[in-house]
């Protein structure tokens, strides 16, 4: 596949439009730093920073659309070097359809991209021009001479929001079983789910709930991820399961293909049976368009996000926790019954974040010095109508982050949970006891390791040692 | 370990095994990444790469091998487990092994090979 996709987290699409898009005399850029992998065999840029020029580096120059003085890339480049990400050049030409790079374009990504490839040769380089609904221009990977010119591009926001790679029109679905559906989706958005791809980690009691969701509303692809086995204390809880999968000691992941299958609504389902972070399953992950993350532990959690912060994937996390309350006074409630349904968007906040995680608690989880010692939470209260509602709000959430139904703004406004925009909704807490699910939204925590470290910075930039 | 400590060690490795040492770095980390590093004769893969993670707070660095790697007796490791490092997974096994800065780091890499010679 010779295209390639950019990603471009919540909060830094807005800042790479209001720097283009800007009205003045003369046309606006904004360099890019990016790092890149490849997810699902696509060759794709991540974003990671913005920079501007300031007004005082543009020249006046009637014969092209911008120009600025070479000394003002310095720190663009000096950042890029020492970062080791790529540089990619953006202006805009703010009309709608496939916007034409123009010779000159071509001329200026000609004499930049040796110079920038010279700087960091491990990462990709290049020059985009956005319209307000695709781009174009070129990008030249590492190692490659041929830059390569269909660029789609993925902004995350309220929903994600794909511009394609051509102005081709896109087909719309006549799938007469999604009739209904299509009145909340819109056919566009229906066929938008059927060609997506969701993973749903750990296939117990909310994520089996999930699977099945997610077939009758069409999903193209359910990547299933779960090495466990059935057992006959699962049959109270585990949506699909029989008594023959009990007796045959059947796997989590293949009863879920099976479920899916009968479904019949046209969905896949692949099957991974193991366990996240082993090799296949990361592999798995990278390639999915959400992940759903529907596990007990905090050190799994911890790594599911780790893959989403890195490939900018979004991750909605599900958990129900019954816990019994010891000296409840006669008639009062017995049981607290909390749990979340976390919508973690790349760019907005992380389950560091929000307190989700901690190291504190990482280190409560563990029984030793590292995950080998690991205990599990085996015999903890687990009722399948209560995670039956995270499950159904974390697949409402999917259907919001692929069709937008509910809004498909990028920018930071269109995911705040309050007035004033400080709060991402996003965050919503479960109170089995009245049946609510209530939004407590998070924001982003600066100086948070995992949004400054990993965020869009994919693999690992191997350089020689000596 | 102090950054000039870490320095250090990644030049030892390199003078020991050249063009197979990697580094990266993110955040206050450092990784060293040795392609192939021979267990023992009968260890299953007897090859494996290896992962040095360096970091300040921390008096010696973590190390990790290929997920799956076997004893010299075809046993997994005991308290052993698959961790994501840098976006890629990697085995992280339980074994003390006794070291300062002082010492040379291909004292640290040799008592981590030798884990693997050990029977559970």
């Amino acid at each position: 596949m010779s295209e390639i996709e950019f990603r471009v987290p919540l909060g830094l699409g807005e800042i790479l439009q209001d720097a283009v898009y800007r009205e003045g005399s003369h046309e606006y850029v904004a360099f890019g730093l990016v790092s890149h992998a490849s997810l699902g065999g696509r060759d794709t840029l991540l974003l990671c920073q913005v920079l501007s020029l300031p007004e005082s580096a543009y020249r006046n120059d009637l014969k092209h659309g911008a120009t600025w003085g070479g000394m003002a890339m310095v720190p663009v480049i000096e950042q890029a070097m020492s970062e080791k990400l790529g540089i990619v050049l953006f202006h805009a030409h703010p009309c709608h359809g496939l916007p034409s790079f123009s010779d000159d374009d071509r001329m200026s990504a000609d004499r930049l991209l040796p110079m920038f490839q010279q700087r960091v040769p491990t990462r990709p380089h290049g020059s985009v021009v956005l319209s307000k609904t695709h781009a174009s221009g070129v990008i030249l990977m590492p190692g490659e001479t041929r830059p390569k010119t269909a660029i789609a591009v993925r902004w995350y926001g309220a929903a994600i929001s794909k511009w394609p790679a051509s102005d081709e029109a896109i087909n719309t679905s006549d799938e007469p079983i999604f009739n209904r559906q299509a009145l909340l989706v819109s056919r566009p958005g229906q066929v938008i789910l059927r060609q997506a791809r969701v993973a749903v980690v750990g296939l117990g009691g909310g994520g089996s709930h999930i699977v099945q969701q997610l077939a009758h509303i069409g999903v193209g692809e359910i990547i299933v991820i779960d090495p466990d086995r059935v057992e006959n204390t699962n049959r109270h809880r585990l949506v699909g399961l029989t008594s023959i999968d009990i007796w045959l000691k059947r796997r989590k992941a293949d009863v879920m293909h099976r479920l899916v299958r009968r479904i019949g609504t046209g969905s896949k389902c692949r099957r991974i049976p193991v366990r996240v972070p082993e090799p296949l399953a990361v592999e798995a992950l990278k390639e999915a368009d959400v992940i759903v993350g529907c596990l007990d532990h905090l050190h799994a959690r911890l790594d599911l996000q780790d893959v989403a912060w890195r490939f900018l994937i979004p991750y909605v996390d599900i958990g129900v926790s019954i816990r019994p309350i010891t000296n409840a006074s006669e008639g009062d409630p017995r049981v607290a019954i909390g749990g979340n349904v976390i919508t973690l968007i790349p760019g907005g906040f992380c389950l560091w974040c929000c307190g989700f995680l901690s190291q504190e608690k990482l280190s409560l989880e563990l029984n030793g010095p590292n995950r080998g010692y690991f205990q599990g939470r085996a015999g903890e209260a687990q009722v399948v109508s209560l995670n039956g509602i995270v499950a159904s709000q974390a697949v409402n959430e999917v259907l919001q982050l692929l069709t937008g139904f509910g809004g498909t703004g990028i920018r930071r406004r269109d995911v705040a949970a309050d007035s004033n925009g400080s709060n991402q909704r996003g965050f919503k807490k479960l109170n089995g006891i009245t049946g609510t699910l209530q939004e407590w939204g998070a924001s982003r925590r600066s100086g948070c390791a995992s949004c400054t470290t990993a965020l869009g910075r994919g693999m690992l930039t191997w350089a020689a040692a000596i | 370990m102090r950054q000039e400590a870490i320095e250090q060690a990644i030049q030892d490795l390199g003078a020991i095994y050249g063009d197979e040492v990697q580094s990266a770095r993110e955040g206050s980390q450092t990784f060293v990444r040795l392609k192939a590093i021979e267990l023992y004769s009968t260890c299953r893969p007897p090859v494996t790469p290896m992962l040095l993670v360096f970091d300040h707070s921390q008096p010696k660095p973590f190390v990790y091998v290929r997920p799956g790697q076997l004893l010299a007796n075809g046993r997994v490791p005991k308290t052993s487990s698959t961790v994501l490092i840098g976006g890629e997974s990697w085995m992280q096994f339980s074994f003390n092994i006794p070291w300062t800065e002082e010492d040379n780091i291909m004292r640290f890499v040799a008592a981590a090979r030798q884990r693997f010679a050990q029977d559970e």
